[in-house]
């Protein structure tokens, strides 16, 4: 067996102590600042994820991801500030347009694979990011975002001393998106998933239709980024167009290879690691002992891509598989010799 | 020694066993036909020989393993390809075809041979590949493979979808080529097979299931049971 | 009328910028299948090594000093090109997906690299005098620069078709971006072919650096990617792998793009995107492009 008998239980008591350890201030996940970044890192993780059932599982390269993210956080934003509906039913109502736009670009996109349909996913996104960023309708604010009014939004997650409601929000947000990708995956549709990635003609010689799963991977994955989006409003505190760059896409891109495309844990792994790398980097560099360092060596180094991109090079030149990858083929090794 | 000496070769394409232990050789100076019915893995063998897939076993030119080896080295060493679908390159004209093909320095000998043998090609150099007709595409894919020293010709299905005339013509052809060259061509058309061929393979569900001289073809029983058609036609 | 032939005449300029990065990238692809995320880096490496050439050359820039600086930004990114090629893209042969993340990953590193160096505010780029004054075309008052621009692309368009047509290596490329495996059946190693076309598509990118860094009043890691984006979006609506194509599509964008925004500030972007997704939906293989198998 490839999965180790311990794995499970161990990732049940590590979701607890995540779960605990913000209820109690002697430990690091009780101060705010951890978890907050932690926060923020949930979502990445489970956006990495969504991102995942389209690359990884389906064998969809998409460029334009990011457009049901910034939906997500753009659509509920306006509700709310606007006070529209209530808070939940706006992300619900977000979660909807995305998933209706989904259906709309990707009815259209499907009918391209490959390196054309990543051209046509890359147009709609850097699409939604001119909207964003020229304030059409004078809706979305422009360059600077949209802060989040903060009156509209449930108290429990406004002020610095509620991040912890926030960072459980992300986390429940990130098991939810688990739970459904795993059974999505899982589940029969999600066997023709994989089947896709790895031959389409011969699903099509089953009979199924191919455009349809495709179109319903792409869906399903544009509705939990929105979700997402909702969650990394409340996190962020603002909607920006930053949320809709094509680099955010190219990111979750990077967070999938690196942690391993065909896993899902590995994908939600290389997403929480990319973003916690990226913040404390961010952090390291405004510490006193890092600005002795020679400066063409530590301007580099301040930035979060340097590092990140030659690992990313690094594991797709030597082990493609990413780190879960790279894990499985350890296993793989300590099955076979404890047999020999 | 024979030109061509394939031992054991097994081929995998996709998780296809495709070529399970052919074996055979093809004697210098004489044109080997490899037949067989569709799918048994004649044009696998000479595309691996060509060194588009992998396998395992043997494969040596003249004594020399090339198994293994990338495709353009193979090539260098001696090995002209004709392959199915001529593929000649539509977007230049045929005498940048052949022009590509040609890699010696002095070639003026060779290119007379050619237009003295498809004096069309030499008319009609300034014309797009793309815009000829099936049959002078194929004329210049087997022109190509005539203008440089070859220890051996793989010619895959010259034949193919040409009309009856053109089939003809290309017999003519191939027949002229095939007295001062090694030939190991795969054809469905008999014919032809039987006016050129000195020595025959006969391939099903990849292995090889007969070697030997060219006599049997005249056996419609003997052809019927090989290869499931009746003698004559294709 | 004056207006409209500004507009049209800036558009063109746009476009020649647009070209100069577009037609590396539609050989790159064309010939080796790669879908180089990694030119746009080509681009800021020779931004950068012009920069620093020109302001080497002394305080005051003449037309030569400008030459020179842009030439030697083409080399650089050039041989920049070549050794991405050689290291990376050579290992990952045949594994299209890989070679393109790996080309993502280094337009990560060398964005953080020079960032890190240099700092991302844009940093003014020693430009001739004469670059500032404008010449009359038609009644209409150009920025000289547009006129730069266009002259250097429709030397680029030249110099390619040259080689193209009246070298043995571009009868290779040719060939090559038509039916890769066949060249080799003739006994051609055509991936010494593939070297040239990085190179020189790294070449045309670092000289457009220099270009885009005047028109963007300055150098800058991060200008390179909505290039990038344009350069991809000219190269699939001309056809991968056909530079005449590019041409006419980076032609064709510029010009759109100039008159979307003259009316609706932030409407070009927009208008050229969905311009995109047009093409593709309807012809997938662009303009000039060939269907491939």
């Amino acid at each position: 067996m490839l999965r180790w008998k311990y794995s499970r239980p161990l990732l049940g008591l590590l979701l607890v102590v995540l779960a605990i350890a913000p209820l109690f201030t002697n430990n690091p996940l009780g101060k705010p600042g951890l978890q907050q970044t932690m926060a923020v890192a949930f979502v990445w993780g489970a956006l990495a994820l969504t991102y995942d059932l389209l690359f990884g599982f389906t064998g969809l390269l998409s460029f334009g991801h990011a457009l049901y993210f910034a939906t997500g956080v753009y659509v509920s934003c306006i509700l709310i500030n606007h006070d529209v509906v209530s808070w939940w039913l706006a992300a619900l109502i977000a979660i909807a347009v995305s998933a209706i736009l989904a259906f709309l670009v990707g009815a259209a996109s499907l009918r391209t694979t490959g390196i054309t349909f990543a051209m046509v996913t890359l147009a709609f996104g850097e699409a939604g990011h001119v909207i964003v960023n020229r304030n059409f309708f004078n809706l979305t604010g422009g360059e600077n975002g949209i802060a989040l009014n903060a009156e509209n939004v449930p108290q429990i997650w406004i002020g610095v001393f509620n991040t912890k409601y926030i960072y459980w929000l992300a986390l429940a947000a990130l098991i939810f998106t688990y739970a459904v990708i795993w059974w999505v995956t899982e589940s029969s549709a999600g066997k023709v998933f994989s089947a896709l990635r790895d031959n389409e003609q011969r699903v099509q010689v089953l009979g199924l239709n191919t455009q349809h799963f495709k179109l319903l991977a792409f869906v399903i994955s544009a509705a939990l980024a929105a979700m997402l989006g909702f969650v990394m409003l409340i996190a962020a505190g603002s909607a920006a167009p930053r949320f809709a760059e094509s680099g955010v896409t190219i990111a979750l891109l990077l967070m999938v290879v690196i942690g391993g495309a065909v896993t899902r844990w590995g994908a939600v792994l290389g997403g929480i690691f990319y973003s916690f790398a990226s913040t404390r980097m961010q952090d390291l560099t405004q510490q006193e002992s890092f600005k002795s360092i020679p400066e063409w060596i530590g301007g580099p180094i301040a930035e979060p891509a340097l590092l990140l991109g030659l690992i990313f090079i690094l594991i797709v030149m030597f082990s493609p598989g990413g780190l879960s990858g790279a894990y499985y083929r350890l296993r793989l090794k300590a099955i076979t010799r404890k047999s020999s | 020694m024979n030109a061509l000496s394939v031992k054991d070769l097994h081929v995998k394409i996709n998780e296809s066993h495709i070529l399970h232990g052919v074996t055979f050789e093809v004697p210098t100076n004489k044109v080997t036909a490899l037949l067989g019915r569709n799918g048994v893995g004649k044009s696998t063998t000479l595309r691996t020989i060509m060194g588009f897939y992998e396998g395992t076993g043997s494969v040596e030119l003249n004594g020399k393993e090339i198994l293994g080896m990338q495709t353009h080295k193979i090539v260098q060493s001696g090995v002209a390809f004709v392959p199915e679908d001529r593929e000649v390159f539509a977007s230049l004209t045929v005498k940048e075809n052949l022009s590509l093909a040609a890699r010696g320095k002095n070639n003026d000998d060779a290119y007379k041979a050619v237009y003295d043998l498809f004096p069309e090609l030499d008319t009609r150099a300034a014309q797009q590949a793309g815009s000829l007709s099936g049959g002078q595409q194929q004329m210049v894919a087997i022109a190509r493979a005539l203008l440089n020293k070859n220890e051996i010709l793989l010619v895959d299905e010259p034949t193919k979808g040409l009309a009856p005339k053109l089939v003809t013509e290309v017999a003519d052809v191939l027949a002229k080529v095939a007295q001062t060259t090694t030939m190991l061509l795969v054809e469905q058309n008999l014919a032809l097979v039987k006016r050129v061929a000195q020595h025959v393979i006969v391939m099903d569900q990849g292995r090889v299931v007969y070697q030997g001289g060219p006599e049997n073809l005249h056996d419609d029983a003997w052809v019927h049971q090989m290869l499931g058609v009746s003698g004559g036609h294709k | 009328m004056d207006t409209f032939i500004l507009i049209g005449i800036t558009g063109i300029g746009l476009g020649a910028l647009y070209f100069l990065v577009a037609s590396g990238l539609s050989l790159i692809y064309g010939l080796m299948g790669v879908l180089n995320f990694a030119h746009g880096s080509f681009l800021t490496v020779g931004a950068f090594v012009g920069w620093w050439i020109a302001g080497k050359l002394g305080p005051d820039t003449s037309m030569i000093d400008f030459i020179i600086a842009m030439f030697v930004g083409g080399l650089a990114a050039g041989l920049f090109a070549l050794l991405i090629e050689q290291l990376l893209i050579t290992r990952l042969y045949d594994r299209h997906i890989d070679q393109a993340l790996v080309t993502v990953g280094v337009s990560l590193v060398v964005g953080a690299l020079l960032g890190g160096w240099f700092g991302n505010d844009l940093i003014m780029f020693p430009t001739p005098m004469w670059f500032l004054t404008a010449v009359n075309v038609g009644g209409a008052m150009i920025p000289a620069d547009r006129i730069v621009y266009i002259a250097t692309a429709i030397m680029l368009l030249i110099g390619n078709w040259i080689l193209l047509k009246y070298t043995r290596i571009g009868l290779i490329i040719r060939a090559g971006v038509e039916n890769r495996n066949m060249v080799n059946a003739l006994g051609i190693n055509v991936r010494r072919a593939f070297s040239t076309v990085f190179f020189l598509g790294g070449f045309a990118a670092g000289v457009g650096g220099v270009l885009v860094s005047v028109y963007s009043n300055g150098v800058s890691p991060l200008i390179a990617g909505s290039y990038l984006i344009y350069g991809f979006i000219v190269v699939v609506i001309g056809g991968m792998g056909s530079v005449p194509g590019s041409f006419l599509a980076a032609m064709m964008i510029g010009v759109i793009r100039q008159f979307a925004n003259y009316y609706v500030t932030g409407l070009g972007d927009f208008v050229v995107v969905i311009l995109l997704a047009g093409v593709l939906l309807i012809r997938p293989q662009g303009l000039l492009g060939k269907v491939r198998a």
